[in-house]
């Protein structure tokens, strides 16, 4: 309890419970953390909301994360700059957004993002095709790559503009039920 | 849901530009006064040609012949924003005279900043309208520069030197971005040059291609709040409406619309102007983030923020930062929507509403604070007399508190959560479902233990007389012997009522233990139905609509799985599964033959065949044996023989389940997952049978001949069963899943590592939970021995499941399985229990000398007499009266049948008259798209006759771009384009 005090304010422990799905405790632990990720950059104390940042590869190496396919991307898409390099802020919002609470809507939303692997706001072959080779390590030959990535498209494109926007990523992920609990990192 | 969306739109802009620009801009202001006057008179002249000069939007804005129409516009904003936007405005603001004050200031500030150093002066009379200006005009001003690029310098330096660093980090950054999205103009969509306006299209697609500028006006809305920012000191200053900026925008954009050759042009001075100050926001905190963390840890960075800050928050009324950022938001409709929207709902709500914004932390939490200072003002000013309602908000606030440690608690408690990771991480979340069912199982045990152990169990236990029986130790198999005479089972309870000393509180045993029970299936059904509920409408939300779901397998990757080997073998077993669903693909046309097709059939036929005989068969065994047993245990005093039926009945349960899971040899389904519900169909119909017939077993033969406690015997034969059940699965799980690993790692190396069948192991957990159900009445400890068979059962499998097993093969449909298995729960099993049980208390006569309900001659006799006596006091009538009118009564059943009735069947067709509706609106979605293509390429051919046309235009551009252009840049611009689509996504449905 003494230690709470010490890093968080009250106000700020409570700001940060009214912006994530989290309790008290588990945002102190996700603090802790963040803290023994680079123990030396973190300060103890962010009464004073210190502008510290950590960089990727002590993000990615986190046993949550290190062996998902996606981490760079997950990286990405939570951190300010795109570049993977998280404030505590970026690193409590990824794991509320990737916490058992999170609204459907929300996980799709950076479901989304993480699989937009260029960031133009749709997926398209190119982002499917980099999703797939991630998924499967490269076990594909490129002709069944292609052939997934135009089953997907074919499958998901409600509007038949050739690449999946933000609605037919959300309505296809309405038809997989998993999609809730498998997006879904425990901390 | 407006209210949603708002935000959406709201925090993104306003929220970056708050924490970090109106920092910047507070610097700016407190070193305005003096540093401004000085910069004022060379500096601007310098920045107006240079601007003018490099960036090319100026050129084009000039050249444009728009921008008189602009300026006759009424709508200062509109004119403002294209001032802002191109830099050639600036002729036109100072020709105005109403603008220059405003306007012009944000244009210049941009370029020299001393203009905006006299907005801010301006604004002082202003208080809220002046923050806005300022910030408006530094962020332009980093804007202008960056933009202008390095000529401008002499002007960026002026800024420098009243703003000091931060102004010089804006800058920087705004070049990049700047850069960025045009460049992401050209990549992305039409890939063309000229656009100043591309970069507007870059942002967002949909706005060229649409005819009616549906993008436009998400564009618009965007704009609007990116733009207010800009406006709002401007406009605020000068008495302009908010309101009003959507209108400008909207009607510059259908201006622009008109107008289909300048359309770019135009369309880059708001909305390239607009897209820019996103760029910017975002990127200026980034450039704080960054700059400020890394470059300068310490020193001006946070010098900057703290004071800005502080200062915000001892100015009160004034508001420092949240406060601008309010007013920003406040003064874009939609921010006021969104306010407005969350201020009126209740404290929990609200916070939903704010967790739920896919926005940054930062945004978030300043939308937070907007929220609760606008509720505590306006409760301040409607309700200060009131004080009753201060009184209500303090205390739904300690609530909030209590709530947050209760549930802080409660998660304390909660058991087992590292180990459930490490299994989600090992094996992933389909086998994770099954230990949560135990888990779940678990805490409905422990509920029902606390509720009969209160109720029943103490009050005995305070009464309870000697025990005589011995105790030798095979009680803990049979459960007879020594623990009859326990709290354990039916026959020890008494039908006294209990009273001690003279106090005069009495309990009643009789109505304790009928209401105990009672209450416990009542609650056991409700939060059955209503997990049940929640489980359907979350997973089979659109249960009609099923493809192959090659998208599925790709999109729902288990992110729970973080085990290196796990995550290799997931990865692995993906792609065979993808292959095999393309070549299934591929086949798809391939028609069976007709000789193939009766072959398959036959198969099923004679599978189901086979399984229902052997069901039968067994049940048939159990019944003989069932009926057979009473003179079987006369004859044979060995207290050990009462183990025969539970033992045969667990032998059925143990290896029939197996011997159907052979079938699969024979039997080809098409879709893995109906083969694992023809499965479970055939399991929960064999389980359910044989507990079928134990029930008739001890409803029609037990109960009727035996002379002795027959409740008590009941209770008994209920918990041999369980006690068996639960020692043969140890042991299959110790011994049988160990030699199956064996064998297959050793002996037959082909079988390879076995995978957990996740279907027989949850339904074991229901057979046993049904038995529990059912044994509750006969043996109040009963949900106390399964919650330590469960308990246990947890442990026993994870450590096989961590030795014996390897990850499953194929993607499994664990949520739609876990729904499934609650509702199996629900229906063959807790609906069945309760027939047991409803026949039991009205048909059967307890028996004579022992138990709570000994002399009656049915157990709902006890209530009747207890009905009767409180008729005689007249202070319970209101209690006979319920009993009469509506629970005895049969008229209100008739009733409220009726009514259910009529609801569901106008739900069922409101739910018809939805899927409809979905049909038609899927159908507009097709058709838009459709349109939309048509008009990007329309859209495209023009763009490449302008292109012809105008070349230069393109190349200063290039220049431009040229030197800024780094990756994450744009990436990062994509990135809140994306959020800000997708706020008016939010919009849009509500709208």
């Amino acid at each position: 309890m003494g230690n709470k005090q010490a890093v968080f304010t009250h106000e700020q422990l409570e700001a940060y419970q009214d912006c994530t799905f989290f309790t008290r405790k588990e945002i102190m632990r996700l603090f802790y953390r963040y803290q023994d990720l680079a123990p030396q950059l973190v300060p103890l104390d962010y009464t004073s909301c210190p502008d510290v940042k950590v960089p990727y590869e002590l993000i990615g190496s986190m046993p949550e994360l290190k062996d998902n396919p996606f981490r760079q991307r997950i990286a990405q898409v939570f951190s300010e700059d795109g570049d993977g390099h998280m404030t505590l802020d970026n690193f409590l919002d990824m794991f509320s957004v990737m916490s058992e609470m999170a609204p459907r809507d929300l996980k799709a939303y950076y479901a989304f993002k993480i699989y937009d692997f260029n960031n133009d706001d749709y997926i398209c072959a190119w982002d499917l095709e980099q999703t797939v080779t991630k998924l499967t390590r490269g076990e594909l030959s490129a002709e069944e790559v292609s052939l997934i990535c135009e089953k997907v498209l074919d499958e998901a494109d409600g509007d038949h503009d050739g690449r999946l926007s933000l609605e037919d990523f959300q309505n296809m992920i309405l038809r997989a039920p998993d999609f809730l609990s498998t997006f879904h990192i425990r901390i | 849901m407006s209210a949603y969306r708002n935000s959406a739109y709201e925090e993104d802009p306003d929220y970056p530009d708050y924490s970090e620009s109106l920092n910047h801009t507070q610097g700016y202001l407190k070193t305005s006064g003096p540093l401004n006057n000085s910069d004022d008179p060379s500096t601007r002249s310098n920045p107006y040609p240079a601007e003018s000069r490099t960036s090319p939007d100026y050129l084009e804005s000039l050249a444009e012949p728009d921008y008189p129409g602009s300026r006759s516009n009424p709508d200062y904003p509109g004119t403002r924003s294209h001032p802002y936007s191109s830099g050639t405005d600036y002729p036109k603001p100072l020709a105005e005279p109403e603008y220059i004050g405003s306007q012009r200031n944000p244009y210049q500030p941009g370029s020299s900043g001393e203009p905006d150093y006299s907005q801010f002066q301006q604004n002082p009379d202003f208080p809220g309208s002046k923050d806005r200006g300022n910030y408006t005009g530094s962020r332009i001003n980093p804007d202008y520069l960056d933009s202008l690029g390095e000529p401008d310098y002499p002007g960026a330096q002026e800024n420098l030197n009243s703003s000091g660093p931060t102004s010089n980090h804006p800058g920087y950054r705004r070049n990049p971005e700047q850069a960025s999205p045009r460049v992401k103009a050209y990549i992305d969509s039409l890939g063309e040059p000229d656009y100043p306006g591309a970069e507007s299209q870059s942002n967002h697609p949909h706005f060229f291609g649409e005819p009616d500028y549906p993008g436009a006006e998400d564009y618009r809305n965007s704009t609007d709040f990116w733009g207010e920012p800009d406006y709002p000191g401007a406009e605020n200053g000068r008495d302009y409406g908010s309101s009003e900026d959507p209108e400008m925008a909207r009607q510059m954009l259908s201006r622009t619309s008109s107008i289909q050759p300048s359309f770019h042009h135009e369309g880059v001075s708001p909305l390239g102007i607009l897209g820019r100050e996103d760029v910017d926001y975002p990127e200026s905190i980034e450039m704080k983030s960054v700059g400020m963390a890394n470059p300068y840890p310490g020193a001006p960075g946070n010098g900057y923020v703290n004071p800005a800050y502080v200062g915000d928050d001892g100015l009160g009324p004034a508001y420092g930062d949240p406060p601008l950022s309010g007013h920003d938001w406040l003064s874009s409709p939609q921010g006021q929507k969104l306010i407005e929207s969350l201020i009126p709902m209740t404290s929990r709500d609200r916070i939903k509403a704010i967790r739920n914004q896919p926005r940054t932390m930062e945004e978030k939490r300043n939308l937070r604070k907007m929220v609760d200072r606008e509720k505590s003002k306006q409760s301040r000013r409607i309700l200060e007399l009131n004080c009753c309602a201060q009184c209500l908000n303090s205390i739904s606030l300690a609530y909030r508190r209590f709530k947050n440690n209760l549930s802080e608690l409660l998660d304390s408690i909660s058991l087992w959560q590292k180990t459930l990771k490490v299994i989600g991480g090992k094996f992933g979340t389909s086998v994770l479902s099954y230990f949560n069912f135990l888990r779940w199982l678990l805490k409905f045990n422990i509920f029902s233990f606390i509720v009969t152990f209160s109720f029943i169990i103490i009050p005995q236990l305070t009464v309870t007389q000697e025990n005589h029986l011995q105790f030798t130790g095979l009680e803990f198999l049979t459960g007879a012997g020594y623990f009859t005479n326990t709290v354990m089972y039916y026959g020890f309870y008494t039908n006294s009522t209990i009273r001690h000393g003279n106090s005069g509180a009495s309990y009643n045993m009789q109505l304790a233990y009928i209401f105990t029970i009672g209450g416990c299936l009542v609650v056991c059904f409700f939060s059955l139905l209503f997990s049940m509920a929640r489980y359907f409408r979350n997973n089979f939300i659109n249960p009609h609509i099923y493809s192959r779901g090659i998208a599925k397998l790709i999109f729902c990757w288990d992110f729970t799985v973080t085990h290196e080997s796990a995550v290799k073998l997931k990865q692995k077993n993906l792609s065979t599964e993808v292959r095999e669903n393309l070549s299934e693909i591929r086949q798809e046309n391939v028609k069976l033959t007709f000789n193939q097709r009766f072959i398959r059939f036959s198969a099923h036929v004679a599978a189901w065949v086979v399984s229902s005989g052997v069901a039968i068969a067994c049940c048939a065994a159990v019944y003989y044996l069932a009926e057979n047993n009473l003179q079987f245990l006369a004859n044979h005093s060995n207290p050990g023989a009462v183990l025969l039926l539970p033992f045969v009945v667990s032998c059925i349960n143990l290896v029939v389940p197996r011997f159907y899971s052979m079938f699969r040899l024979v039997e080809r389904y098409e879709m893995p997952r109906h083969e694992v519900y023809t499965l479970l169909i055939r399991n929960i119909f064999l389980k359910i049978s044989i507990i079928g017939i134990l029930c008739y077993y001890w409803l029609n033969i037990v109960a009727l001949n035996s002379e002795e406690c027959w409740e008590t015997l009941i209770g008994q034969e209920i918990y041999r069963l369980l006690l068996m059940d639960f020692l043969f699965s140890l042991a299959d799980s110790l011994l049988g899943e160990f030699l199956r690993r064996i064998i297959g790692m050793r002996l037959i190396k082909s079988l390879g590592l076995q995978e957990f069948d996740i279907a027989r192991n949850v339904l074991e957990l229901i057979y046993a939970q049904t038995l529990v159900w059912i044994g509750t009445f006969f043996c109040p400890l009963l949900p106390f021995i399964q919650m330590i068979t469960l308990f246990i059962m947890f442990y026993v499998k994870n450590i096989s499941l961590m030795m014996n097993f390897q990850p499953p093969s194929k993607a499994w449909r664990a949520s739609q399985m876990m729904t499934f298995f609650i509702f199996l729960l629900f229906f063959p099993s807790f609906t069945g229990v309760l027939c047991t049980l409803a026949i039991t208390i009205w048909r059967l006569k307890p028996s004579a000398d022992c138990g709570p309900f000994r002399g009656l001659h049915f157990f709902i006799e006890s209530i009747y007499s207890w009905i009767d006596t409180l008729n005689k006091r007249p202070s319970y009538l209101w209690v006979v009266w319920i009993y009469q009118n509506l629970i005895g009564s049969v008229h209100f059943f008739f009733i409220l049948t009726l009514i259910v009735l009529i609801i569901t069947y106008l739900y069922w067709q409101i739910t018809e008259g939805r899927k409809i509706m979905i049909r038609l609106l899927h159908e507009q979605i097709i058709n838009e798209g459709k349109d939309k293509m048509f008009l990007i390429d329309k859209l495209i051919k023009l763009q490449g006759m302008e292109k012809k046309a105008n070349p230069t235009l393109f190349t200063l551009e290039r220049r431009d771009l040229e030197p800024w252009g780094p990756l994450h840049v744009r990436q990062h611009d994509a990135a809140r384009d994306l959020r800000f689509r997708r706020s008016f996504q939010e919009d849009n449905p509500k709208a």
